[in-house]
């Protein structure tokens, strides 16, 4: 029960010196940040934003405002656009727009990709030694007839390919 | 009627969006790196001496082995 008293007393100190902070402004209290605040933010999901997107009006905006008080048909339509406009950032059309960036993103791709074939052609040519001899083409046609002579995979592979009547590959 | 015409006109009210770096060079960006690439791979896919190993048929004429 003292316990609970105690902590009465605390719950009552701790309220009114928040009031009292509150009542002297920033006295001892962190100013709030600008992106503690709520935000203005352009999103498709989002139609109304908490707050309006231009925070500090200008004198002929605030006369604006005070026009927008009374009835709306007597506001021009460059009128309506301002306003949309210290409420707004971008339009849902302006939002949606697409942009070129795809372009820049490919291009930026392919080039270094590109950079990378330059690697390959250093490496053949500084890097790896000549390849083996049965590589060549008269050994790879040696070995082509070799193949075929010997019925090599007849069913679906090579041999299959090759006409044995007409002597040449298969159309 | 008359509302849809000012509505129209609302829409038409847009602001002049400056162009960014995609609008100006992508088209750039994107045709110069085309073109590193085709004649990098071009080169190191043709001319360097990369045995690719390509299949025989339809290729090679056999030739006689048995000596």
């Amino acid at each position: 029960m003292l316990a609970s008293r105690a902590f009465g007393l605390v719950g009552k100190r701790a309220l009114s010196t928040s009031i009292c902070l509150r009542a002297h402004g920033h006295a001892g209290v962190v100013k709030a940040e600008d992106f503690s605040l709520p935000a203005y933010v352009d999103r498709r999901d989002l139609p109304l934003p908490e707050v309006a997107f231009v925070k500090d009006l200008s004198a002929q905006q605030k006369a604006l405002k005070e026009k927008e008080k009374a009835s709306w048909t007597a506001l021009s339509v460059d009128e309506k656009v301002e306003l949309y406009r210290i409420k707004f950032n971008e339009t849902y059309a302006e939002m949606n727009k697409g942009t070129n960036e795809w372009k820049t993103v490919l291009g930026g791709v392919l080039f270094f990709l590109g950079l990378t074939g330059l690697i390959l052609i250093w490496q053949k040519h500084f890097m790896y030694g000549p390849i083996p001899h049965t590589f060549s083409d008269e050994w790879v046609a040696a070995q082509t007839k070799r193949m075929l002579d010997m019925r090599m995979n007849p069913v679906e592979g090579i041999s299959s390919q090759w006409d044995y009547e007409k002597n040449e590959w298969k159309k | 009627l008359a509302r849809s015409v000012r509505h129209t006109a609302v829409r038409q009210a847009h602001r002049k969006h400056e162009p960014d770096f995609h609008d100006k060079y992508g088209n750039l960006v994107l045709l110069g790196g085309a073109a590193v690439f085709t004649v990098v791979w071009g080169y190191a896919l043709t001319q360097i001496g990369i045995e690719w190993g390509f299949s025989p048929v339809g290729r090679v004429t056999p030739k006689e082995w048995r000596e």
